[in-house]
């Protein structure tokens, strides 16, 4: 169903950036080959295959412990992969960071005490070989108001605008963030996006985990559900939400047929109480029309979308169910 | 390079606003070459007490500088996620180990200058010009020793570790490397194999014109070469947890 069905990682270097838009580079700007972290007995990935490329907005969505910062640590060389191999820009990951292609915001990334911001957003852009003006940098982060306070003296939700001006600094080509909205208040988060936006706007890659289901669906063209260690859907938003049955179709009907409704088109789920049928579908037009197709006449229909949650929730039970409920420890 | 310059640079800069650190590596030798000092009578290691205590109380502001403030800030830094931070720029790997020795390098100097003045013009040391520099410099290379334990420290233990475990070692090396007083007897059979004791035994032996043992020169490097394993084993094991 999607474009970007795992297991194609190979076919990256002639991948066509069709519907996507400006890109710098086209090609693969990030590969995951079968990559697996092991930490004694616990998978923390397990066989991951992905690519991104240059231009795109890409969310990898999770619950906790899904390997999501596990998958990040290992792409920018804080964590080596026990297996596989992961590619930037063509290029191991250790060399690709420290050409400075890349600007990242993780979870635990601490900042340097006793020094205010400005002196920090100065000191990480001398870093870099083709930086952002640091004036550029603390106005696109939200952060110049604050730029002569101490660092070790900032609330919260500033030191977080602080880190994400430490990753847009360098002017970098792919910006990887790991739940970069975790620690805002909700008018951060959304000044936040919209300069994220910009970001996007001027060509760049941007690679983001979380798991709040509106930022992902708000933010990126393209979502990578992971769970256990797991790839278990790529695509638009859309596709991920028409994969797992997006919509709930809901009639009384006097008469029940069970087997028949099981066989209706686009069907991922049916509930049966009484007279009331409660249907899950990704294609909810098809699944009336074949009902009302079939002689019978319903009464109360109410088709409800079920949002990108519901969708998420679906994929992932369904996972828990066929491979087991041993969820992984987040590993920081 | 330009790099960790910028960074040794922004290190520095910290350091100035720490008033605590200058108390440690400043501060306590000096009161106590102020207090002991000057014993005009006395004589250690074959030179004036005054001489001795100069190098002794020099090597352990140095010393303690190079451990105490080093190993706290690299085991916090380790723990906030700056080091980590720092791993996501272009800043090569070892840039931040380095960055600590060249500053460490850098704040050991005013503990070395102050207490030779102090030794000058309050100890009454006379010595020929050349001797000077050599002391200055041997406790200034011999300082790298305990920044790269503090590397070595800092890696491996949390910072409310760190506070004990680097106090113990200070103490150890003063105490057992004749600082605080010159050694004798069993102490001395002992001591004489510490970094501590190899420094200033080297300072007195110039100044006492007696040709400095091999053996001294060569134990400072062994155990910077010790110092130095331990560092790369606690920066290599906890590359993942950093």
């Amino acid at each position: 169903m999607s474009q970007y069905e795992t297991g194609h990682g190979a076919v990256t270097a002639t991948a066509d950036d069709s519907g996507h838009r400006g890109s710098r580079h086209s090609g693969s700007v990030v590969s995951f080959e079968n990559v697996s972290k092991v930490y004694g007995r616990l998978r923390a990935v397990d066989g991951l295959t992905l690519d991104l490329r240059a231009g795109e907005t890409v969310a990898l969505l999770g619950p906790n412990g899904a390997g999501k910062s596990t998958s990040l640590d290992m792409l920018l060389a804080l964590r080596k992969p026990t297996s596989g191999r992961i590619r930037m820009f063509g290029d191991d990951p250790y060399h690709a960071v420290k050409s400075g292609r890349v600007g990242a915001m993780l979870q635990s990334g601490g900042l340097m005490p006793e020094v205010t911001v400005r002196e920090l957003v100065e000191l990480v852009t001398k870093l870099h070989p083709n930086p952002e003006p640091v004036a550029t940098t603390l106005k696109r982060a939200g952060i110049a108001q604050f730029a002569d306070q101490r660092v070790d003296r900032l609330s919260g939700g500033q030191t977080q605008r602080v880190r994400f001006a430490l990753a847009i600094c360098g002017k970098s080509e792919l910006i990887v963030l790991d739940e970069p909205t975790a620690a805002m208040d909700v008018e951060t988060r959304r000044l936040f996006w919209n300069s994220m936006k910009e970001e996007v706007a001027a060509g760049r890659t941007l690679l983001f985990a979380t798991h709040y289901l509106e930022e992902a669906d708000q933010a990126a063209d393209r979502i990578l559900v992971i769970n256990r260690g797991r790839l278990l859907a790529d695509g638009t938003p859309a596709e991920i939400k028409a994969r797992a049955g997006a919509r709930r179709l809901s009639f009384r009907l006097g008469h029940v047929d069970e087997p028949f409704l099981l066989g209706l088109p686009g069907l991922v789920n049916l509930e049966v109480r009484h007279d009331v049928v409660q249907i899950q579908s990704s294609d909810s037009d098809a699944t009336l029309y074949a009902v009302l197709d079939a002689g019978y006449r319903p009464s109360e229909i109410e088709v409800t979308s079920l949002g990108l949650e519901q969708a998420f929730l679906a994929i992932t039970a369904e996972d828990d169910q066929t491979n087991g409920t041993t969820h992984v420890g987040e590993t920081n | 390079m330009a790099g960790t310059l910028a960074l040794t640079k922004a290190e520095l800069r910290r350091l100035m606003h720490n008033k605590r650190y200058f108390i440690f590596t400043v501060g306590f030798p000096v009161i106590l070459y102020l207090l002991i000092g000057r014993q005009v009578s006395a004589q250690a290691y074959g030179i004036a007490f005054g001489a001795y205590y100069m190098i002794a109380m020099a090597t352990f502001g140095a010393f303690s500088g190079a451990l105490n403030g080093n190993a706290q800030r690299i085991s916090q830094e380790k723990k906030d996620g700056w080091i980590r931070q720092l791993r996501l720029t272009p800043l090569p790997a070892n840039a931040y180990v380095v960055t600590k020795i060249l500053v460490s390098l850098a704040t050991t100097i005013p503990a070395i200058v102050i207490v030779l003045l102090l030794g000058r013009f309050y100890g009454n040391v006379h010595l020929p010009a050349w001797q000077w520099p050599v002391i200055a410099v041997t406790i200034w290379f011999g300082s790298t020793i305990f920044a790269a334990l503090a590397v070595a420290v800092g890696y491996r233990f949390p910072p409310d570790q760190v506070q004990p475990i680097t106090l113990i070692v200070y103490f150890f090396f003063a105490i057992l490397g004749g600082l605080w007083f010159p050694l004798s007897g069993f102490l001395a059979k002992i001591g004489k194999f510490t970094p501590t004791y190899e420094a200033v035994k080297i300072g007195s032996d110039v100044i006492a014109g007696a040709a400095v043992p091999a053996g001294l020169a060569i134990g400072l490097v062994v155990w910077l070469g010790i110092f130095v394993a331990l560092a790369t084993v606690a920066v290599r094991s906890t590359a993942e947890s950093v």
